[in-house]
């Protein structure tokens, strides 16, 4: 097989944590078809790419520019486009972050070619083979790719980081210029702290009777905050008044499906879990072992959640740091 | 512990909101004919009409609303049904062609006990031989495609809340408004009430419909006994193991004075409708029709066929029991007929109403036809319609077991012997009409209640309610209206008579969890009103 | 002004998915099918900017089967002017050829803004919007939640991991639409019916050949039981470790 295109995502000049992510997904497939991966860096002034060798990269090209300091669509768009036509690539991978999801059609319908998107699965079988999610995650469609060339993008969390101890060569590349950007990227602002949707949001942390009071509802609020969370809280202590009626989960069997949901303090009566239970990943912590939570839950902790939770929330935020 | 009077703490029929004087709004839609639910009745009517205006190179313009947001939604029935209604609304199809494929071929009915099941000969008045197994929802849809192919415009989503009045006449109605919170401001996505005139407005509300409810209470016209209900909950299974036969059991785990009993019916051979039904006029405090129908699962009989299969569907629905003698005098006045449920027709010893509701919605279309064209829809005109009905197999088959459900009212046993008699006799013996009285007037003591352990065949109230693909919205305003000061008896009454967790003892008061209610309208008949609210909201039943 | 909407006729978010009998597709049958909840929050905001510029049309456009029909009177109900059917053979997973389909079609229409929802609930490609942009050769901001137009030019906000990204870009242009971008409108009533009689044209459209094909479309397999990763907050390292590692979710 030809080999593999893999564009990494870069904020600030350093490289995200899905790029690595995107390196393995692509390291997948170049060992199970052949060929190689390299990747592209597009970022502004400086950018640190060394070290991309060890988590998968062959060969990395960085294209920097003042221009491309924020993703500006056409000019990232038109500079992969370019990257590709100067190898032999089978497949483009892209994260499928908020700029990945947009970058990554741009890039297909340039190259014409087909997109598999938000793809949690590549493997080779006579082609590439994706498996990526459908129906609001309720199936999983298995795809083959049936033209040469092929843009795919990576889900967040899909692959885990390769660690080995290649080096990888390092090249500068050029940011496809001349293109008048006709949308142009100004600003980056902070999110006003408007809450997130509780059935929309993709990590849900939910807070019942366990936590004594409403003031104790702040190690909610906070652990949501360390994991860009929303809010959920039981219909006990929705009625007992501690939380506003927009955040309640499972009542009237209205679905929450988050990819994750922490359960603090829950019991899981019956009413909750009506409301939570196809969450993909569910954790449950909570002071007794015979609630009946755990047996819905992936992952517990039994145990006081006043010290599991701050606890919890503190290695989060330092992991998020990373 | 005292008895209560369910009728003492439930509130008055607000008229003053269901049946309006003002004039419409200048803003308003005009219809020529407009069916209020889109049901069996309404859209046989429409069909009907259509038929019938076609024929006579006319136009007209036919609209049904529909309170849920896509027809067949809030239907729900157990259902056996009798093709002889379809087979005259569509005289060029055959029973291939229509939407309920499996022929009843055996059936069995059972009395059961804690751990047996003894099997009855089959009461003439129940046997289904020429009868089809299906579900009412498909037929519903089945009957709108057939609508909408003849022009007929249906409007689901739009719940009506009051008949639009002037004098005596019905000119049509009103719609619930949209977008309204909690605490009943605007939302920004509010659309205000819409006005809809009609020369004649059909009600095919179903059962307990409030519109059809508070116009015979206006007219003053209701049947020599008060109309009963019963509540029937019902739940649907895929199975591993087929079931090939109709199955019908009474006794257990009912208590002697409680009326009903539970169905058993194979849509497919692996996918069956299974449900309860009891009378609501028991004596009894803690009675829940959900709960027995979770201990019915456990007995043996029915343990066998679920073991291994899978809760698809629940949902549950008031069906009206009164019979013949509470229908009411007329069911037709100056711009309006009434249909189906909510007019009554059901007869519970062949547990039949899908048929005589399509046979009700072609006769009032018959007569709202002759009345277009004769440019008279007043009352003298459309009471064609009630001799139309009155001098059909609707009045002939609810006479011939007028008595029948009411010789129940003195508990089974007694019950059993007089029905047995009647229909032996033709009804002649036990001809006289035996008084009955509504069920909110019915004492209510203690006991009732069964404990029941939950299992993999189980469901609670809250997932059942899960199960009904209920989403209603949940800042949506309540509709139901109770009395200011419940007592916790009553409250905890309430509370085993809705099966969808709607009501709950909460400190010394009730708590009404309103986004719950699935519109089966059982509270409506003992305690709480229901009120139409913003249309969609309720159950999304697909195969009930 | 002149606005293009561009939709799909989806199954309901809460439908229970089965799969059909060849393990491609769902069955369909008893699912309810309706305008794509995202789709829903762009023609809303059509309407808005043709309220705003106190005039012009808002056109609706959907790639689909005859069935497709249904969701156009939808949007039609909800205020849109006209709708235009592709009628096509078949669904096609990979997003491309229906963005040619989409594009040929607008092309030459002259419309200042096109519209798109940012993803489709069944297929979840984020992929039409932009791919249409593109083969246009116009500027697309996608997964927008804010949008405000003036004097030939639009600035737009969509929320990126940690921040809002402000866009500014010239007309014409493609967006597509995030929850949250506006309230989507109710049809009233009158919407419904004047919804008939506005007009629908039907075109026959063949999709140029995709690039995937489906080799499976299958449920997740059943839940595993759970286990208790520990006691106390001594087990947050082990929990933590269990959702990167093993769930991959963080």
């Amino acid at each position: 097989m030809a080999g593999v295109l893999v564009v990494l995502e870069q904020r600030d000049g350093k490289i995200k944590r899905v790029g690595h992510e995107a390196l393995a997904a692509a390291r997948a497939l170049a060992d199970a078809a052949g060929g190689e991966v390299h990747g592209l860096v597009i970022g502004g002034r400086s950018v640190a790419a060394d070290g991309l060798g060890a988590f998968g990269a062959d060969r990395v090209t960085v294209a920097s520019d003042d221009a491309t300091e924020l993703y500006q669509p056409e000019l990232y768009s038109a500079t992969v486009a370019d990257a590709e036509k100067m190898g032999d690539y089978a497949a483009v991978l892209i994260s499928a972050t908020a700029l990945g999801r947009d970058l990554a059609p741009r890039v297909a319908a340039k190259l014409d070619c087909p997109l598999a998107a938000d793809v949690t699965e590549l493997s080779y079988d006579n082609g590439i083979v994706v498996k990526r999610p459908a129906y609001s995650g309720k199936a999983t469609y298995t795809l083959r790719v049936t033209s040469p060339l092929v843009v795919i993008s990576v889900r967040p969390n899909a692959y885990a980081p390769l660690e080995s101890d290649k080096a990888g060569t390092i090249g500068e590349g050029a940011v496809t210029a001349g293109r008048e950007g006709r949308a142009v990227t100004t600003a980056i602002k902070q999110p006003e702290r408007a809450a997130l949707d509780v059935t929309e949001a993709s990590i849900v942390v939910a807070g019942g009777r366990g936590l004594k009071d409403a003031e104790h509802f702040t190690l909610v609020e906070n652990l949501a905050d360390a994991l860009g969370a929303a809010v959920g809280a039981s219909r006990a202590v929705v009625d007992a008044g501690w939380r506003p009626h927009s955040e309640q989960v499972g009542q009237t069997g209205k679905t929450v499906s988050p990819g994750l949901y922490f359960a603090l303090g829950i019991s899981g009566a019956v009413q909750h879990l009506a409301g939570m239970r196809t969450a993909k990943v569910i954790v449950a912590i909570n002071k007794d072992a015979d609630a009946p939570i755990f047996k819905v839950a992936d992952y517990g902790i039994v145990g006081d959640l006043f010290e599991i939770v701050p606890r919890l929330t503190d290695e989060i935020r330092a992991l998020k740091e990373h | 512990m005292s008895r209560f009077v369910p009728a003492d703490f439930q509130p008055r029929l607000p008229l003053d909101r269901l049946i309006l004087s003002e004039p419409p709004e200048a803003e308003r839609i005009e219809m020529d004919v407009l069916f209020v639910g889109g049901g069996p009745a309404g859209l046989a009517g429409a069909i009907e009409l259509a038929k019938l205006v076609k024929a006579d190179n006319g136009e007209i313009s036919i609209g049904v609303l529909e309170k849920a947001s896509a027809l067949g939604e809030h239907n729900l029935s157990g259902a056996v049904v009798n093709p002889r209604a379809f087979r005259e609304l569509f005289p060029d199809l055959g029973d291939a062609d229509f939407p309920f494929s499996t022929p009843v071929t055996k059936e069995g009915l059972y009395l059961l006990s804690a751990g047996g099941a003894r099997r009855l000969p089959t009461p003439p008045t129940m046997k289904n031989h020429g009868n089809f197994i299906g579900s009412i929802c498909e037929i519903v849809r089945w009957l709108g495609t057939k609508a909408e192919d003849l022009g007929v415009d249906i409007f689901p989503g739009f719940p009506a809340e009051a008949l639009l009045t002037d004098g005596d006449k019905v000119l049509g109605v009103r719609t619930v408004a949209t977008g309204l919170d909690r605490d009943g401001s605007e939302l920004s996505n509010y659309m205000p009430p819409a006005d809809i005139t009609a020369r004649v407005t059909a009600l095919a509300e179903g059962t307990r419909g409030p519109l059809s409810q508070a116009y015979c209470e206006w007219q003053g016209l209701h049947g020599e006994n008060p109309q009963i209900f019963a509540l029937g909950v019902k739940e649907l299974w895929e199975l591993e193991r087929p079931l090939d036969r109709v199955i019908h059991t009474m006794g257990w785990p009912l208590p002697n004075d409680a009326f009903g009993g539970s169905f058993m019916y194979p849509l497919e051979p692996k996918v069956v409708a299974l449900g309860l039904v009891v009378g609501l006029d028991h004596p009894h405090r803690s009675l829940d029709v959900h709960v027995l129908l979770q201990q019915l699962k456990n007995h043996p009989l029915f343990r066998k066929y679920l073991e291994g299969g899978e809760l698809v569907e629940w949902g549950a629905k008031t069906i009206p029991e009164g019979g013949f003698y509470a229908l009411a005098p007329r069911r037709s006045g100056d711009g309006v007929v009434i249909l189906g449920d909510a007019a009554g027709f059901v007869d519970v010893p062949s547990l039949k109403g899908i048929h005589y509701a399509m046979q009700s919605g072609m006769y009032a279309a018959r007569a709202i036809f002759d009345g277009l064209k004769a440019n008279d829809t007043s009352a003298a005109a459309l009471s064609a319609y009630d001799r139309m009905v009155d001098e059909s197999y609707i009045r002939d088959d609810l006479y011939r077991t007028r008595n029948i459900r009411p010789a129940f009212k003195d508990g089974f046993y007694k019950g059993s012997i007089k029905a047995g008699l009647m229909t032996v006799t033709g009804g002649r013996v036990f001809g006289r009409r035996i008084d009955m009285h509504a069920d909110a007037d019915v004492p209510r003591g203690s006991g009732g209640g069964v404990d029941v352990t939950p299992g993999a065949l189980t469901v609670s109230k809250v997932d059942a309610v899960f199960k009904s693909a209920n989403a209603t919205r949940d800042n949506i305003p309540s509709h139901l209206i109770a009395v200011a000061d419940v007592p916790a008896d009553v409250a905890e009454f309430y509370s085993h008579v809705c099966p969808a967790g709607v009501y709950e003892v909460s400190g010394d008061g009730l708590r009404i969890n309103a986004p719950n209610c699935i519109d089966c309208k059982a509270t409506d008949v003992v305690g709480p009103r229901w009120m139409p609210r913003e249309g969609g909201s309720g159950p999304a039943y697909k195969r009930m | 002004m002149k606005l293009a909407v561009c939709i799909k006729r989806t199954p309901d978010t809460e439908t229970r998915i089965k799969i059909a009998g060849d393990g491609k597709r769902i069955d369909e049958a008893g699912v309810k099918f309706v305008l794509n909840t995202y789709d829903e929050y762009a023609v809303e905001e059509a309407l808005q900017l043709k309220e705003r510029a106190g005039s012009g049309e808002v056109v609706v456009v959907t790639a689909g089967t005859e069935a497709s029909q249904e969701t156009i009177r939808t949007a039609l109900a909800m205020g849109a002017d006209r709708g235009v059917l592709l009628k096509v053979d078949g669904a096609s997973i990979d997003p491309l050829p229906v963005a040619k389909a989409l594009a040929d079609e607008l092309r030459g229409g002259e419309y200042d803004v096109v519209l798109f929802g940012k993803l489709a609930i069944d297929d979840y490609s984020h992929a039409t919007g932009p791919m249409v942009a593109e083969l246009l050769g116009i500027p697309c901001v996608s997964a927008i939640a804010k949008l405000e137009i003036a004097d030939g030019k639009g600035t737009a906000e969509r929320e990126i991991e940690g921040g809002v990204e402000v866009v500014e870009f010239s007309l014409p242009a493609v967006v597509t639409a995030d929850k949250g971008l506006n309230e989507p409108r109710y049809p009233a009533l009158r919407g419904i019916m004047m919804a008939k009689k506005k007009p629908l044209e039907i075109k026959d459209v063949a999709l140029a050949d995709g690039g995937l094909e489906i080799v499976e479309l299958a449920l997740p397999p059943e839940r595993q039981a759970g286990r208790i990763v520990g006691e106390g907050a001594d087990a947050v390292p082990a929990l933590i470790d269990a959702l990167r590692n093993e769930a991959k979710v963080l």
